[in-house]
């Protein structure tokens, strides 16, 4: 896996993103009513693109080692677990930066922000949940917990909006209005991002094996000296 | 059917048993609650607030909090007594301990919440028009969701180290949802009237998939 893929993907990850800073800084037009604050966005949708995504896959890859019962598909969770949170402490750090200037508060309780923040806890569970046993116990658990808090996303989604809809909403969302450009930029920025997230997805798989086989020699070798 | 009911009757009249003979989970969660609705009445006055708005959201942290260290205990006595290998092959079927240990659970959450309820509404002085029905039905479809994640997250924490720390980390996440609707639909509940039903359908449908989750999933869960 390593060897094949890793290095065309990270120069491709290079060339992509220059480009991608080229277009959100130079090619993309500057927002007439938020100025360079807006550049941000490009980051913050991305990430949390990025972010949602890997809980997808953590889910996908849970459902598979249930299934086979291969130690592959628990390292791609973990993997893809530990690259969400980074992700998500992203959105969750770029996201009040903007507000700040723009809604004139650095939170509120929005569905899509209180969501983030559910998942964003979810993930350090499951992580707390895998630093937590050992061996196939381990593994076989926290897939389960991987599959209910993937199923949990849209339950709490659904239950800020419903609660939303019925208060008062004190800051409308955002409205923006993209141009052309813009919208050129983001999915660009959304694609280089996601290359960004295999990139660190192999990486990080490979890196989760190489340390069990270790343990696993380790292991030999404490038996061999007793 | 009936011999799938029965077997779960007959786990659950088990763990009733041992838990009125020793009292041991019961008191102390009884007891851990009381503390909770004195510290929480008490430093709510200290902050001179209009108690009649924060009631609903108090009263689930309340209910939430005892409900953790009250079910950690389920699966954590057939696992100091080894006997879940025991168990699983006595009844043959996962989810009817599954089943079984949610009622125990549930039932503790009620007498906790029997004694709690009252206590917590004379000391905040609650005093208002409300739905009555609309309450209790709130209670019973919160109390049953959350009776399920605790039971399901409990089955899965019991198998690892540090099993009491890891059940709320894991399980508050989850109840989010949860909560929000519990609050609502107490605080739709106290305002007489002006109340909707509407959060009691988010609650059953929650309830619902939280009684499909493990019907799936326990068997992965208590493979041993």
């Amino acid at each position: 896996m390593r060897s094949k893929w890793s290095y065309p993907l990270l120069i491709l990850l290079m060339i992509l993103m220059l480009i991608n800073l080229y277009l959100i800084f130079f090619y993309a037009p500057l927002e007439k009513n938020m100025g360079i604050i807006q550049k941000i966005f490009y980051f913050h949708i991305a990430s949390a693109w990025v972010g949602f995504l890997a809980l997808f896959i953590v889910f996908l890859a849970s459902i598979g080692y249930l299934w086979k019962r291969r130690p592959v598909f628990d390292n791609i969770a973990r993997a893809s677990a530990e690259i969400g949170t980074i992700f998500i402490t992203m959105v969750l750090v770029t996201g009040p930066l903007w507000a700040r200037p723009i809604w004139n508060t650095w939170w509120t309780w929005d569905p899509r922000l209180t969501t983030t923040l559910v998942l964003w806890f979810m993930y350090l569970a499951y992580i707390v949940l895998q630093s937590g046993g050992e061996g196939e116990n381990r593994q076989r658990l926290s897939a389960i917990y991987g599959i209910i808090a993937f199923i949990n996303v849209p339950l709490v989604f659904f239950s800020i909006r419903w609660w939303r809809t019925i208060h008062p909403v004190v800051i409308s969302s955002s409205g923006m209005n993209l141009s052309g450009k813009m919208i050129v930029t983001l999915v660009f920025s959304i694609f280089t991002f996601t290359v960004l997230y295999l990139n660190l997805l192999l990486l990080r798989t490979d890196i989760i094996k190489l340390a069990s086989s270790i343990n696993l020699l380790k292991e030999k070798i404490h038996e061999f000296n007793y | 059917m009936t011999e799938y009911l029965r077997k779960i009757r007959l786990i659950y009249s088990k763990d009733l048993k041992i838990e009125f003979r020793t009292m041991n989970n019961l008191v102390s969660t009884v007891v851990f609650a009381l503390m909770l609705v004195f510290i929480f009445s008490f430093s709510l006055q200290l902050a001179d607030l209009d108690l009649n708005t924060v009631y609903a959201p108090v009263l689930w942290v309340i209910i939430l909090f005892s409900s953790t260290l009250g079910m950690d205990r389920a699966f954590l006595r057939e696992k100091e007594n080894d006997v879940i290998e025991a168990l699983l092959l006595a009844s043959g079927e996962c989810s009817s301990i599954f089943f079984a240990k949610f009622f125990g659970n549930l039932t503790l959450l009620f007498l906790v919440e029997l004694i709690v309820v009252p206590l917590y509404t004379v000391f905040t002085g609650y005093s208002s028009s409300s739905n009555i029905l609309l309450f209790l039905a709130t209670l019973l479809l919160g109390s049953w969701g959350l009776a399920l994640i605790g039971t399901m997250i409990n089955s899965i924490t019991v198998q690892l180290r540090s099993s009491r720390v890891l059940l709320p980390i894991l399980m508050f996440p989850l109840a989010v949802p949860l909560l929000i609707a519990v609050i609502e639909s107490t605080n739709s509940a106290l305002k007489a009237g002006s109340g909707s039903e509407g959060w009691l359908y988010f609650l059953i449908i929650f309830d619902l998939i939280f009684v499909i989750i493990p019907l799936i999933l326990f068997d992965y869960i208590l493979e041993l």
